[in-house]
């Protein structure tokens, strides 16, 4: 009973924090990051942004989570679609983009798994942040493919999807490095 | 995986990153010692030398240079020798 409590919990935990870093990373990106986009590159005709963090959020979640992470971002990518579409949330192209947003980083992850490339985290072992970049690339290209699938997009968007996800993984990285450099400044 | 473990496998993941982009402040040996340190430190508050020698990130490291390292980390403030008789055992701090 204990540890089903336990693990109850972690599931909240999981999803809560997944789900709030995917909602953040969509407020910054779409409040704060394409604003000065349209400002600095006005010329640019593309509407998605070219550092697009939350796909940052999908990667370390499936990296983290494994297959519980299509569980712990839906609640997230939801409320972001639901936010930027409205009740258009309901269309069937938009449930299908939510489903492909949460299930393709960890089917990549675990397909790779299967051909003997496991990248999940272990205890005895470094993690590789290359090859989670890695990761990022080939899953970006997947989304972007399958997504503009589902809304038909045209071929600038998709180069602007494979820029936004690429550069948003990085710098989401990176920013974490930082946040937890001075998380440890403050603590010391 | 617990919260915390998770917490420690991101701050790894940072720390590969730092590594590539030459922002660590500790050497490779240092690094791999405190990694090893940190897991250890999980099941015990104390970590003891031997079982950090013994530990799969540190075993192909020399012994002189596991205890230089191990000496180096202690005057960063990353390790501190523990208040208890047993010279041979340390606790594991946080990176400042």
């Amino acid at each position: 009973m204990r540890d089903a409590v336990i693990a109850v919990r972690a599931w909240v935990i999981d999803t809560f924090a997944a789900s709030l870093a995917y909602v953040v990373a969509s407020f910054l990106t779409f409040a704060v990051l394409m604003p000065l986009q349209n400002m600095y590159f006005p010329e640019y005709p593309s509407r998605a942004s070219l550092l697009f963090l939350p796909h940052g959020v999908r990667v370390l979640s499936a990296w983290l989570l494994g297959w519980r992470a299509i569980f712990a971002l839906l609640p997230g990518v939801f409320i972001v679609f639901a936010y930027l579409g409205g009740t258009d949330v309901f269309l069937s192209s938009r449930l299908l983009a939510i489903a492909i947003a949460v299930t393709t980083v960890p089917a990549v992850f675990y397909l790779l798994k299967a051909v003997g490339w496991d990248l999940f985290p272990r205890p005895d072992r470094k993690p590789c942040w290359v090859c989670i970049m890695g990761v990022g690339v080939i899953t970006s290209f997947l989304v972007s493919g399958l997504t503009n699938l589902a809304f038909g997009s045209e071929t600038v968007e998709y180069i602007a999807f494979l820029i936004g996800d690429i550069s948003g993984l990085f710098f989401l990285m990176l920013g974490l490095y930082f946040a937890f450099r001075l998380a440890d400044r403050r603590t010391g | 995986m617990t919260e915390i473990s998770k917490l420690t496998e991101l701050r790894k993941l940072m720390q590969s990153m730092e590594r590539t982009l030459g922002l660590e402040k500790l050497s490779s040996v240092e690094r791999d010692i405190y990694y090893a340190a940190e897991e250890l430190s999980k099941s015990d508050q104390e970590v003891r030398t031997f079982g950090l020698i013994e530990h799969t990130l540190v075993q192909s490291v020399s012994r002189p240079t596991f205890f230089r390292a191990l000496k180096s980390l202690v005057e960063k403030g990353y390790l501190s020798q523990s208040g208890s008789a047993n010279r041979g055992r340390y606790i594991v701090n946080a990176p400042r």
